[in-house]
């Protein structure tokens, strides 16, 4: 019920359209006729675009979202996964806008911030109204329940502002996301969700599936930094594409060491699990749920008992390539009428290490490599033996990037046995042998 | 007196028939002595006759096809009978024999059917069958099922039977004789190998941690099938054993090879390894336990090879 955050984004997620007008734009339109939305909407035209990639040979596009200018000289904000596949392969897409205004041209990449989901592109207009950032958003200072105007262009229906509730920052994740209930449409990602004043509190990016107007937002300050970070010499020459693209491959590097540093800091808590302690993440951001099978039937002959913690750590690299979600997984396994050797072939079923990919094998891993054995990780009886599986692939196109699925067994029983799994994708493998350690370490056995 | 014997292209014999006179003739016309219904022999083709010395003597009396000892190419007019090689006359084989022809000795009739070897094959049979009905007990984790024994285990005997039927009646159709219970002993034998095998390999993949047993069973499957393969053909005959061998041989080659490529390439395809990380009852546990050290030491050098993978999967293409 956690997936899909960004699962949905590629297509799935609408973009977004310009909203706001300039402030002294919306104060003189506050004082008019209409709805907050109607007078919203009506400032927006030429800021908000569509933003269409085109396959550069057929001419047609492949893929919508939006985008809102954010500087009188042409720049805009949209979602990195938007303009994704013209980042990661420029030779065969390539970029293009359609105001609401009805003007169109021209989309030039300048930067992007993965983590974050977004891209800074620049567009040939000069001397243009554009859209500010809600300064109470940058603050971190708006009140829950408080009214936001989204604008993008849904499915490629024609520019659209939505109504809907700011409902602050979503609880166990890792990266900031404002949670927005309002309806979000693919095709609107990438456009502006705007406060009453008409400014700027978050960029459009993704919708939960299977929720009921839950939708997500990036926080203007992540723009507005991506912004000023671009500074001048971004407005002065011309960003390579190939800059861009090693500009993502280095950032997904540098953003998953912070996080493995971050999850190594907050270290595994030794969770009381039956006879056995189990390690649990300490850091915020997983989200952990139990499940049984006490209720099966036919009645279960082992029972299993087990919790599930994972983290909404996923990233959107490409269209096809969602990485960086991490698992924790323990099942504590008691016969109820199996024999030994039963029991051992029961536990063969849910002891098999599985590298979860986030996309296409051939395109994205090496072959996964594996290396089992008995482990003894401190002094018994505290740590009992285990059997220990680990497995990992390489990222082909990433250096340094490794998926790693680690599976402990306890050995001190044959009726009974605590199967621990730690899965990491995109994880440094130095990150990944330091806290397979520590997490081997962390499951122990009662008196 | 002499027997003149008409025999099959098999060259066994079809028709025989005694001769009293001294002189034979031997040809398609109805005056001859011996006649025969080959429209490729001459009305009047062979005459045979006793020489003075006791010999007997053949000659071609003109036909157009001619005379030949079987297996030759050389027409011959006129030549000593011996009684051994068939000579052919048009599409027919004859064979002539004095009656003191020298016959072999009488083979000896075989003993009383021994009872060691349906022991032998009763207690192996019981044995793999008993193997096979603890394996399915043993890890039966599910709500036990009567039809979860019998289902494998009919099928296991119901294959058996049959093959050891085809090899019987191959045996049957070559040398006259089945050989039932033999080609039931090899094919249990090769199965009780088979069985042990993968056992042996299981316990392998759990006690050593050692999983190639359990990935490259399929080499010692194909083994023991070839081996069994030739213990049903030498049954056939003893004769030829160097091609029965070399068919073998194929077959063995053809079959490993065939599944590695095929196990290679669903590896290419998936990346993943088809091994199961087995597990068993801990007290089989048959090697000492590791340090977490020198298993991590273990797990560093896995970098290695995959950076190696890394590097050699796509030696043009720009990383990102």
């Amino acid at each position: 019920m956690q997936k899909s955050f960004f699962g949905a984004l590629v297509r799935a997620i609408g973009l977004s359209v310009l909203i706001a007008v300039c402030a002294s734009d919306m104060a003189s339109a506050a004082q008019g006729e209409g709805s907050v939305a109607e007078r919203i909407y009506a400032a927006a035209p030429p800021r908000l675009l569509q933003i269409r990639t085109l396959v550069a040979d057929a001419g047609r596009q492949t893929s919508i979202g939006s985008g809102f200018l954010v500087s009188a000289d042409g720049l805009a904000i949209t979602n990195y996964h938007v303009v994704s596949q013209a980042v990661l392969e420029p030779d065969t897409y390539r970029l293009e806008y359609i105001a609401a205004d009805g003007s169109q041209g021209k989309v030039t990449l300048l930067r992007v911030d993965l983590p974050n989901d977004l891209a800074l592109v620049r567009i040939d207009k000069k001397d243009v109204p554009f859209f500010a950032f809600n300064q109470a958003a940058l603050e971190g200072k708006l009140a829950k329940g408080e009214r936001l105007y989204s604008m993008g262009n849904p499915l490629d229906l024609g520019f659209t502002i939505i109504e809907g509730t700011y409902n602050g920052v979503t609880d166990h994740t890792y990266t900031d996301r404002i949670h927005f209930s309002g309806a979000l449409n693919p095709g609107m990602s990438g456009g502006p969700a705007v406060a009453a004043d008409g400014n700027v509190i978050g960029v459009n990016v993704a919708t939960r599936r299977g929720g009921q107007l839950i939708s997500f937002l990036v926080p203007a300050r992540f723009a507005a930094d991506l912004l000023q970070r671009s500074g001048e010499n971004a407005r002065s020459s011309d960003v390579k594409p190939s800059d861009i693209k090693d500009e993502v491959g280095r950032q997904l590097v540098a953003w998953r060491s912070g996080l493995y540093k971050s999850l190594g800091e907050a270290d595994f808590r030794s969770d009381t699990f039956g006879r056995y302690r189990a390690p649990a993440a300490q850091a915020l951001w997983f989200n952990c749920w139990a499940s049984t099978n006490a209720s099966d039937t036919p009645k279960p002959r082992a029972s299993v008992n087990s919790t599930e913690c994972s983290s909404d750590t996923s990233v959107f690299v490409a269209s096809d390539l969602n990485i960086g979600a991490i698992n924790i997984n323990h099942s504590l396994v008691k016969t109820v009428d199996l024999n030994q050797f039963q029991f051992a072939t029961y536990l063969i079923r849910i002891s098999q290490p599985r590298l979860s990919v986030g996309g296409p094998f051939k395109k994205w891993y090496t072959p996964e490599r594996c290396h089992e054995d008995f482990v003894q990780a401190g002094a018994a009886p505290q740590h009992p033996p285990l059997h220990v599986v680990w497995c990992a692939q390489a990222y082909r196109q990433f250096e340094g990037l490794y998926d790693v699925s680690l599976i402990a067994v306890t050995q001190d029983q044959s009726l009974e046995a605590l199967v621990s799994r730690l899965n990491m994708q995109a994880v440094g493998y130095d990150d990944a042998i330091a806290l397979g350690k520590r997490f081997l370490e962390a499951v122990q056995a009662g008196k | 007196m002499m027997w003149i014997e008409i025999l099959s292209r098999q060259r066994e014999v079809a028709a025989r028939v005694r001769i009293a006179a001294s002189e034979v003739r031997i040809g398609r016309g109805y005056d001859n002595d011996v006649v025969i219904d080959d429209p490729y022999v001459a009305a009047q083709h062979l005459r045979v006759v006793r020489r003075d010395d006791g010999s007997l003597f053949a000659e071609d009396v003109g036909s157009a096809n001619g005379t030949f000892i079987d297996g030759s190419k050389t027409r011959l007019s006129d030549f000593v009978v011996d009684g051994k090689q068939p000579i052919r006359i048009g599409q027919t084989y004859l064979r002539i024999r004095d009656v003191d022809h020298e016959v072999e000795r009488e083979l000896i009739a075989p003993p009383e059917r021994h009872v060691l070897p349906i022991i032998l094959a009763l207690v192996i049979g019981v044995l793999i069958l008993a193997i096979d009905a603890l394996k399915i007990w043993l890890t039966q984790t599910s709500e036990p099922r009567a039809s979860a024994y019998f289902t494998p285990l009919l099928t296991v005997a119901g294959t058996l039977l049959v093959w050891v039927g085809l090899w019987a009646l191959l045996c049957r159709i070559f040398t006259g004789r089945s050989h039932f219970l033999r080609n039931l002993l090899i094919v249990l034998i090769g199965l009780a190998a088979f069985s042990l095998c993968n056992e042996f390999a299981q316990y392998a993949a759990f006690a050593w941690t050692w999983p190639w047993g359990v990935s490259y069973e399929y080499v010692a499957g194909w083994l023991i099938f070839a081996i069994v393969c030739f213990g049903h053909l030498r049954e056939i005959g003893r004769s030829r054993l160097w091609l029965k061998g070399g068919l073998v041989a194929a077959l063995l080659a053809g079959g490993i090879g065939v599944q590695t490529l095929q196990q290679s390439e669903a590896f290419t395809d998936s990346g993943r390894q088809r091994t199961v990380h087995w597990l068993m009852p801990p007290m089989l546990r048959a090697v000492p336990v590791s340090s977490e050290d020198a298993f991590f030491d273990k797990i560093g050098s896995l970098k290695g090879e995959l950076d190696t993978d890394r590097s050699q999967a796509r030696p043009g293409e720009p990383r990102l």
